[in-house]
């Protein structure tokens, strides 16, 4: 994908995390549900980590960074699979229902190390290593913190893997990392009223 | 009935203002001026804030985007805000800071697949937001990013809340900023692309608008580039007038 980072409509690689925000209908609902729009095949359902953050984080270096997260939870980010990353993904990303959290587990920076693995129906269907991050959860923290706070309660997810898989509704994704509490979803058609 | 939240005596409460402006009760019952208060930006802790991006016509062409792409939207968090009469940095590298002035519509009932001719009913109040943008840190990623719209106290929002049934026709308020004096925005919330009913139509296709959630719907065209001590004031026809202040960092 480097190349197409140089073309239009991004002409250079991004100097800064590329964040977006879930608002919080994205969490409302059945939380063992991922609600399908009837007009999509298959959506992207992504595994990541998610770090709770523990005190107001503002404008704090990579050393003391790690101290600001109290918690950790394994994440299934759902969107509606897109190619572009010029806009914010709102519509993509932000439907309800569209993040489920595992159990909350107080932080500890190993855990990190294992790979997190999605199945589907069973099948191991993806598996990435926070190896990949171009920023470890310590220089996420510095260089967001740098120009807003992450506040106590903040959920930061740290990274979406871009090849994630695609599921279609019907299938029970189930996310694990190390010793986190695991997190099992199944994907159903949304009913619309 | 104007809202105002603010902070008093060490309690953060929801405070109604008199008809002239000059009086604010507080939920014990007891009036004060509003010099005895702080003004704090009228939002229900927890809201999701919407905000478009191009959304009147003559602002989209003054930055020369012409296309009929989908609505831009993107969201912001908590940490944007700032109240009636706050300050708000000025970077010292950000030359290129401008003011935008937009109408909020608050959402007053949950929305979810609501059509465009009943989507008014679900707003609650409005208020005005200065939605400032710092130019030089564009980055062609989920633009407009965060870190030129959500950086800490960069949207002062207030003064106060305006019940929706006292504004006759949301569509139709003029809208305008001053920057030290001097008028750099002038328009109408006629000129809005989506209108606020379409807007409500549009989100609640995909998500549930929950009371307290906002949607900062655009502003119009007039860019003007701020400098550190300008005094912001955005008023909106029927709501109020919104101050701020622009201040230099404090070097650490």
């Amino acid at each position: 994908m480097a190349a197409a980072f140089i073309e239009p409509p991004y002409k250079q690689p991004p100097n800064k995390p590329v964040l977006y925000i879930k608002p919080r209908a994205c969490l409302m609902g059945d939380s063992a549900i991922i609600p399908i729009p009837p007009d999509l095949e298959q959506i992207e359902v992504a595994a990541t980590l998610g770090l709770l953050i523990g005190r107001d984080a503002h404008r704090i270096p990579q050393d003391s960074a790690l101290a600001y997260i109290c918690g950790i939870c394994l994440a299934l980010d759902a969107s509606e699979p897109c190619d572009s990353f010029y806009r914010p993904p709102v519509r993509q990303r932000c439907r309800d229902g569209f993040l489920r959290l595992g159990r909350l587990a107080p932080f500890n920076a190993k855990v990190m190390n294992n790979p997190i693995e999605t199945f589907a129906d069973d099948r191991k269907v993806h598996s990435w290593s926070t190896e990949r991050l171009l920023r470890d959860a310590a220089t996420l923290i510095a260089d967001i913190s740098v120009f807003m706070t992450l506040a106590a309660g903040d959920l930061l997810l740290v990274g979406l893997a871009y090849d994630a898989p695609r599921s279609r509704p019907g299938c029970r994704i189930i996310a694990r990392c190390g010793n986190l509490p695991g997190l099992s979803v199944s994907l159903q058609v949304e009913s619309v009223a | 009935m104007k809202r105002a939240r603010i902070a008093y005596r060490g309690a953060v409460v929801w405070a109604q203002l008199n008809e002239s402006g000059t009086a604010l009760r507080l939920p014990s019952g007891e009036v004060v001026s509003p010099e005895e208060v702080q003004w704090l930006a009228p939002v229900t802790p927890g809201a999701t804030i919407f905000a478009l991006g191009l959304n009147y016509a003559d602002h989209r062409k003054e930055l020369g985007f012409y296309s009929q792409d989908p609505p831009l939207i993107f969201l912001k968090g908590p940490n944007s805000l700032v109240g009636h009469l706050g300050e708000t940095i000025r970077p010292a590298d950000a030359h290129q800071m401008h003011p935008e002035c937009e109408l909020v519509a608050i959402v007053g009932k949950p929305a979810r697949r609501i059509q465009a001719e009943d989507a008014l009913d679900y707003v609650g109040g409005y208020t005005i937001a200065c939605d400032y943008a710092i130019r030089e840190y564009l980055e062609n990623y989920f633009r407009p990013n965060l870190a030129v719209k959500n950086r800490d106290a960069t949207t002062p929002l207030g003064p106060w809340v305006v019940d929706a049934t006292d504004i006759v026709d949301p569509q139709r308020l003029s809208i305008l900023t001053t920057v030290s004096g001097q008028m750099v925005q002038e328009g109408s919330t006629a000129d809005m692309i989506l209108d606020i009913a379409h807007l409500i139509a549009y989100l609640s296709e995909t998500m549930t608008l929950l009371p307290g959630d906002m949607i900062l719907t655009g502003t119009p065209q007039g860019l003007h580039f701020c400098a550190v001590g300008d005094e912001v004031v955005c008023e909106i026809e029927g709501i109020g007038r919104l101050v701020n202040r622009l201040v230099a960092e404090t070097k650490t």
